[in-house]
């Protein structure tokens, strides 16, 4: 049931990519801007990482800098990761080649599931994602460039959707994306989300006890509770929903909600957490 | 090659110089309100958010190399037409965001080369350019006509031909408009270039040419002689000390019929 809003948002997001640049070229300047930094009326709002970056290579602290991670911060402190399970472009891309993947692996190789060689393990996949953002954050403050803006799945996508609507070419950025999606297609379904993406490991830094998250009924949570367990196979990123609902990883996609036969899994947070 | 690797790991290690954020070339200038280029490349996060908002289409996208994703604006594709659209609306502060004042931009600034240049050549009676039949020139002053800082940034001495003035932004638009092929006879440096210590491995390479080019010239020649120096060695070569006095093989009279 969560789905369809879901996928509303997303398409939404993403139409707004190419929206923008149209916008802009009648100069209606309401909002400007790509994923990585984008101005709606005024409200200046940048992905974290890369103010991050600027501040360790400019080697500076500005008002301009701070306020423009406040509001993505604070979203992430509400909602948890809803910007990689709800919003991020490139996130839908990667739903749209897993799909074909799914489809491709039961149509032509006629399995029911594909094997994906995938670590199941969430604790090392978050290992990955904090250290890569280290690095990245080290080199950019060593060498003085924000490097892993090379490296933004959802800022590139957005850069080459403007750069589509302004000047009808592609630039070479896309190639990433376009291995990336390979990559996701063939080897490791939505390994760039859960083991490297620094946007994403970011945002998943700012979960507090009031944030909202995935939480279980189920009354053992060593073991799943129903012998199916759908919620498995849902979870994109790989989580055990019936007792990991909490993780890191958790982008409050509510793709397990949605699968468990049972109503044994619901949001909780801030928005349960008052006196009833 | 071997002088390249040493200026490189000379500045690195012993002058402690950041490689990746000296990104300097003739024409390829920062938007206007660009803090200098080491700061820019660290505040700059490729939003291109700059690049969106031009109402000319004159930013570019930088490719790959360590600029890649930073705008640049190519004044021979694209001059800048000084708007201070961009500015405003940078998030981070690579481009300062109160500038308002097109002529407080520091974009770089023009330079007039007068060996190509039309005026010029024109009243240079002499000088006929290279792989010219003949004497070529016109009173052009196309760059001081397009100048939107007409006599501040640009003017014609003695009404005749361009001179470049302190009031130069740097916005580029002469050199667009220049019409001299294939290389425009104004060209803006952008500015940062000029400095020792910021230009980084272009001023290295300017350095290291115009380093060997001395000490080609002072270096003592050996070997065979070539051109003027071979005229001037053999202008001064001078027998006279170790010659004998000259005597005619043969009786010489005084006396000759016919001759005085
Ligand atoms: S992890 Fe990164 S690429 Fe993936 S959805 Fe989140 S922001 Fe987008
Ligand atoms: S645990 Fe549930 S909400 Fe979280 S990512 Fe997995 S499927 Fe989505
Ligand atoms: S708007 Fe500022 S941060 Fe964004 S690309 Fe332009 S100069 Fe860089
Ligand atoms: S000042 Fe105006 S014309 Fe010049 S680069 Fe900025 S937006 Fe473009």
């Amino acid at each position: 049931m969560y789905r369809r809003y879901r996928r509303a948002s997303q398409i939404a997001v993403f139409a707004l990519m190419f929206a923008v640049p149209v916008l802009n070229l009648y100069e209606i300047y309401a909002i400007t801007g790509t994923f990585y930094a984008i101005n709606i009326g005024g409200l200046g709002i940048a992905d974290p990482v890369v103010i991050l970056q600027a501040m360790f290579a400019a080697g500076e602290l500005t008002v301009p800098l701070l306020s423009a991670a406040i509001f993505p911060v604070l979203l992430a402190l509400l909602l948890g990761r809803v910007w990689c399970g709800w919003m991020c472009p490139y996130h839908l891309l990667s739903d749209v080649a897993c799909a074909a993947r799914l489809a491709a692996a039961t149509r032509i190789l006629k399995k029911a599931e594909p094997a994906s060689p995938a670590v199941k393990r969430s604790f090392s996949a978050n290992m990955w994602r904090f250290g890569f953002l280290l690095v990245g954050t080290a080199a950019a403050g060593a060498i003085g460039i924000p490097v892993l803006n090379y490296l933004s799945a959802p800022g590139i996508t957005s850069t080459e959707a403007m750069i589509f609507v302004k000047e009808r070419t592609f630039s070479l950025e896309i190639g990433f994306i376009a291995v990336l999606l390979c990559l996701e297609f063939t080897l490791i379904p939505r390994f760039w989300c859960r083991f490297f993406c620094p946007t994403g490991a970011f945002l998943s830094l700012f979960r507090s006890s009031f944030t909202l998250r995935i939480v279980s009924e189920t009354k053992n949570p060593a073991v799943p509770c129903c012998k199916e367990s759908p919620c498995l196979s849902a979870c994109p990123m790989g989580l055990q929903p019936y007792r990991e609902g909490g993780n890191l990883l958790c982008t409050n996609c509510a793709r397990c909600i949605d699968a468990c036969p049972h109503q044994r899994l619901k949001f909780d947070g801030f928005l349960t957490a008052r006196p009833r | 090659m071997a002088d390249g690797l040493r200026e490189f790991l000379e500045r690195v290690f012993v002058r402690g110089q950041n490689p990746f954020v000296n990104n300097y070339a003739i024409n390829r200038l920062r938007p206007p309100g660009a803090v200098d280029e080491r700061r820019f490349m660290g505040l700059c996060i490729r939003c291109n958010r700059c690049l969106e908002v031009c109402p000319y289409g004159s930013i570019k996208r930088a490719g790959v190399g360590p600029p890649m994703g930073t705008p640049y604006v190519f004044p021979e594709q694209k001059a800048c037409y000084l708007c201070m659209a961009c500015c405003r609306l940078c998030p981070t502060g690579a481009l300062d965001a109160h500038l308002r004042n097109p002529e407080k931009a520091v974009m770089g600034k023009a330079k007039i080369d007068p060996s190509i240049c039309y005026s010029h050549l024109f009243l240079d009676r002499d000088k006929v350019p290279q792989g010219a039949k003949q004497k070529i020139g016109a009173l052009c002053n196309t760059c001081y006509n397009v100048c939107p800082l007409q006599d501040k940034a640009i003017t014609l001495k003695g009404n005749l031909f361009p001179v470049v003035l302190d009031g130069c932004v740097g916005c580029g638009i002469c050199t667009e408009r220049c019409p001299t092929r294939p290389r425009r006879a104004i060209n803006v440096i952008p500015s940062g270039m000029g400095r020792v210590d910021e230009a980084g491995f272009y001023f290295g390479k300017a350095r290291r040419h115009h380093d060997s080019a001395v000490s080609r010239a002072e270096k003592p020649s050996s070997g065979a002689l070539k051109g003027e120096e071979l005229l001037d060695r053999k202008y001064k070569i001078d027998g006279s000390r170790d010659a004998s006095d000259f005597q005619f093989p043969y009786e010489t009279s005084d006396q000759i019929e016919g001759w005085d």
